[in-house]
């Protein structure tokens, strides 16, 4: 087992250092942002100082070194558009990001999870019917869309929630108090763009789970547990569910991930601060430590993810880690 | 009765003010012959208590830098921000474009090697320490923002006086001294604590920083949001909104809609598609907002091979564009067919009858195509200011009809102007349109330095006879031949057609029900000439917060 965990983080290492790289060389094929940043005719003394200052006059090898050394001791850099440590700005919009992406996730599970199962419970009837139409509707309508909408009708006509940003609330690391404050209050700043954000992930779990259920369902253990004369409730609540909800779980954690960090769209609609829209204002202005940053945690969390779930596996199933 | 003294209290107050600016007038700092300088006296307001929270929306991400004057960049935007947190020793205003401001009288020897300044007395900065001239040679010496290097270069030497009065004295004359120390030009006459910015570091400023401006910064999430508090002891008058909180806000829907649910005052950048719903609400009001001409430029119009070496299809260009057609369909009839590159607002720009509207002849501009050879017109690139879009499409269908038939070229903004920001160079081959816009301060020459002459890493023109009258322009010490030198140059680049204007830009802001006051009379605070965005801030009223 132990030299599984290790074969499975060296290939984490290798991952990290592979994006790593990757990240660095693709951004700078991006454009040069002292010409974006400086206007037209700006003086050239101005922009060469400017380049200094953001380390672009060095050549590519040391601008590289500089920047793997910087990560290993835990500093992201300045960024150019932002004039602040990378680090402190990403783990600003952070739980901003992560308290959105948990509503999504809940919203998600809580649509997709019981539709899904009514639908295969009553399989080709109304209810499965319906189930496929919100199905559909979730996966053909894209968030921005339903968020454009929410802000139109809740926002503007009824006038029942906020249309912009997080609320007052602010989460401070350093201060465990805000914590909890964070979490539980400006609710109606979180309502819309959690719910378009889940929509579309509902949509899709609630296909995951109809299948899913279908599968196990038709299986030969349940024909037996029916046979026996057990409750159909029992059939459903006791033997079928856990088994269904595998590939669900699976399927919500990665969509969690996704949640956090790439809700973009729903981010910039909603003006809401977090690690997607300060992504996008990165890209957009070319700002090359703010990306590598963003890109690089989000990296992070996928690869210590997926290791834990293979280790977990491995510790499940004694099959996988003999295997690899 | 306790009224009646208070306003005699205030009146005996601003005719003492108005009489030291007086006084302080008659005693010279320099010696020998001085240069005329045209700079309007500060007007002083009333003091009060600040209420209500003023929220307004800015069209792309805050960027903490904006607070630190010392690494200002050429940017206009950072204005905003300077007349929030900071002041000037001269700056532009409603009632001037420059006007007296943390100096209370200024003075430039006639040969323009020595420039003088002396402070109003009582300057304070938000944590209670005196403005003094340390501050000012502080700033000056640690600039590190657009035009340093030139500020570095002309610099000899700082001549403290004492507290309130500063020579700058210079290696050569530097006529541009008082233009380009204006606050709404460069960063460098911005004041900064610099015993404060010491101890803080760059980083420390950025996130905390002390000025002597009517606001405060009292908190910030990076490029999300900024909240500033009034400073009640500025010098001019007691800021009139108690809060200001100001957000990055990207998309134009979100502004929108941010303004129509009143959880926004003030958004910027409502153009384009979004001008039609802000018109029609009722509840809304809007400022036109004039910033600066849109203009076409061909790069490379002069090499072999271009279509546009001839005149004669440059002007075609020029007449085939229906401009009072672009301004109904791109901005509701708000803004105005123009005449000129650049903006009347800026000084020495030609206008009215001066520079009057182009004709708009397609009849005319065919046979000058086909005059010039090219009866059947010819393909080109288009490339239009992002993301306009929309108005670069219309341009082109105009275009078309006299047969220059152009594919448009969508960039992002950052892209758009890297490339323009290289001149000739950003722009490969010879067949390019470009269409630009540029709101630049800092007189017409600014934007002839810029565009217009050969030296410059923007230029899209390069003519043996601009290039004449700028080196003239350069080395003159006579403002009014400068003037005259700046117009001639700029009926060049209109007569020969290098440049094309089409109209005056309106950037138009949205203005919701708690701004102050009612109606139209809100316009006022867009007043300030050459500012994009409506400063000062300190005259900002709205209904106090419920």
């Amino acid at each position: 087992m132990k030299k599984y965990i290790l074969v499975r983080a060296l290939y984490s290492v290798v991952t990290l250092w592979l994006l790593v790289t990757l990240i660095f060389a693709l951004v700078r094929l991006t454009g040069d942002p002292v010409a974006m940043k400086a206007e037209a005719g700006a003086d050239p003394a101005y922009v060469a100082q400017l380049r200094h200052s953001w380390g672009l006059d060095q050549p590519l090898p040391r601008q590289y070194a500089g920047f793997v050394g910087r990560l290993l001791r835990g500093d992201f850099g300045h960024s150019f558009e932002k004039s602040l440590p990378v680090r402190d700005i990403y783990f600003e919009r952070l739980p901003n990001s992560l308290k959105l992406g948990f509503a999504a996730f809940v919203i998600s599970l809580a649509l997709g999870v019981p539709f899904g199962m009514l639908s295969a419970l009553k399989v080709n009837s109304v209810w499965d019917n319906a189930g496929k139409m919100i199905a559909l509707l979730g996966l053909s309508m894209p968030g921005f869309f339903v968020g454009l909408v929410l802000i139109i009708v809740f926002g503007i006509e009824l006038g029942w929630l906020p249309v912009l940003g997080k609320g007052s609330s602010t989460f401070v690391w350093s201060a465990p108090s805000t914590w909890a404050t964070f979490w539980f209050s400006d609710w109606g700043h979180l309502v819309m763009p959690a719910f378009a954000l889940g929509w579309y992930f509902s949509g899709a779990m609630l296909r995951i789970t109809r299948s899913g259920m279908l599968d196990v369902l038709g299986s030969d253990y349940i024909k037996l547990v029916r046979l026996k004369g057990v409750p159909e409730a029992v059939v459903v609540a006791k033997h079928a569910l856990k088994n269904s909800m595998i590939p669900v779980l699976t399927f919500a954690g990665l969509n969690l991930l996704i949640m956090v960090n790439v809700s973009i769209v729903i981010e910039v609609i909603f003006n809401w601060p977090g690690v997607g829209q300060l992504l996008y204002d990165a890209l957009s202005n070319r700002d090359f430590p703010m990306v590598q940053g963003v890109v690089l945690m989000s990296g992070l969390l996928i690869v210590l993810l997926n290791f834990a779930i293979d280790v977990l596996y491995g510790c499940v199933d004694p099959r996988i880690r003999l295997s690899r | 009765m306790t009224r009646g003294l208070s306003l005699l209290l205030v009146a005996f107050t601003l005719v003492a003010t108005s009489c030291g600016d007086v006084a302080a007038q008659q005693a010279p700092i320099l010696s020998g012959a001085l240069a005329k300088l045209d700079i309007k006296p500060a007007q002083l307001e009333g003091r009060g208590a600040p209420k209500g929270t003023l929220t307004i929306a800015m069209h792309f991400a805050l960027d903490p830098g904006w607070v630190d004057p010392l690494e200002h960049s050429y940017a206009i935007t950072q204005m905003m921000y300077d007349y929030l947190v900071h002041d000037s020793m001269i700056k532009p205003m409603p009632y001037g474009y420059v006007t007296y401001s943390l100096a209370e009288h200024a003075e430039l020897a006639a040969d323009f090697r020595r420039a003088a300044f002396r402070l109003r007395p009582g300057l304070k900065f938000h944590d209670g320490q005196p403005l003094t001239t340390a501050d000012v040679k502080w700033t000056y010496e640690n600039f590190k923002g657009a035009y340093a290097k030139l500020f570095h270069d002309k610099l000899e030497h700082i001549q403290v006086v004492d507290d309130r009065t500063i020579v700058f004295h210079f290696k050569e004359p530097f006529i541009d001294f008082m233009d380009l120390y204006n606050g709404g030009v460069s960063g460098i006459g911005w004041i900064v604590p610099g015993r404060y910015y010491d101890k803080a570091g760059r980083d420390g400023f950025k996130a905390k920083p002390i000025g002597a401006g009517p606001y405060k910064l009292v908190s910030q999430q990076a490029g999300v949001q900024m909240v500033f508090e009034a400073f009640e002891d500025y010098w001019r008058r007691t800021p009139a909104t108690k809060t200001i909180v100001v957000k990055g806000i990207r998309d134009g829907a979100a502004r929108m809609a941010g303004l129509q649910t009143g959880e926004l005052d003030v958004a910027f950048g409502m153009t384009g598609k979004l001008l039609s719903r802000l018109m029609s609400d009722r509840n809304l009001r809007w400022d036109p907002n004039f910033t600066g001409p849109w203009w076409l430029m061909f790069p490379g119009y002069n090499e072999q091979g271009s279509p546009f070496r001839d005149k004669r299809v440059r002007q075609a260009v020029s007449l085939a564009i229906n401009r009072s057609f672009l301004v109904r369909q791109e901005t509701h009839d708000i803004s105005k067919p123009w005449g000129n590159w650049i903006s009347g607002e800026n000084r020495d720009a030609l206008q009215g009858t001066e520079a009057p509207v182009p004709e708009y002849n397609v009849e005319k501009a065919r046979q000058l195509m086909k005059q010039a050879g090219f009866p059947d017109g010819f393909d080109v690139e288009y490339l239009p200011f992002p993301p306009y879009f929309d108005m670069g499409e219309r341009i082109l269908t105009d275009l078309r009809a006299i047969g220059i038939r152009g594919k448009l070229q969508s960039l992002e903004g950052p892209a758009f102007r890297a490339k323009i920001g290289q001149g000739r160079k950003g722009v490969p081959g010879n067949r390019t349109v470009v269409q630009n816009i540029d709101p630049r301060a800092g007189g017409s020459k600014s934007n002839i330095a810029v565009y217009a002459v050969c030296g410059s890493p923007a230029s899209f023109v390069c003519e043996p006879q601009i290039e004449a009258l700028w080196t003239k322009h350069q080395a003159s010490l006579d403002a009014v031949e400068r003037e005259r030198l700046v117009k001639a140059i700029q009926r060049i680049l209109l007569d020969e057609y290098y440049f094309v204007p089409i109209y005056l830009n309106s950037f138009v802001h949205g203005i919701g029900p708690r701004v102050l006051p009612e109606g139209k009379a809100v316009s006022k605070y867009w007043d300030t000439l050459n500012a994009p965005y409506p400063c000062p801030w300190e005259v900002w009223e709205v209904k106090a917060d419920r």
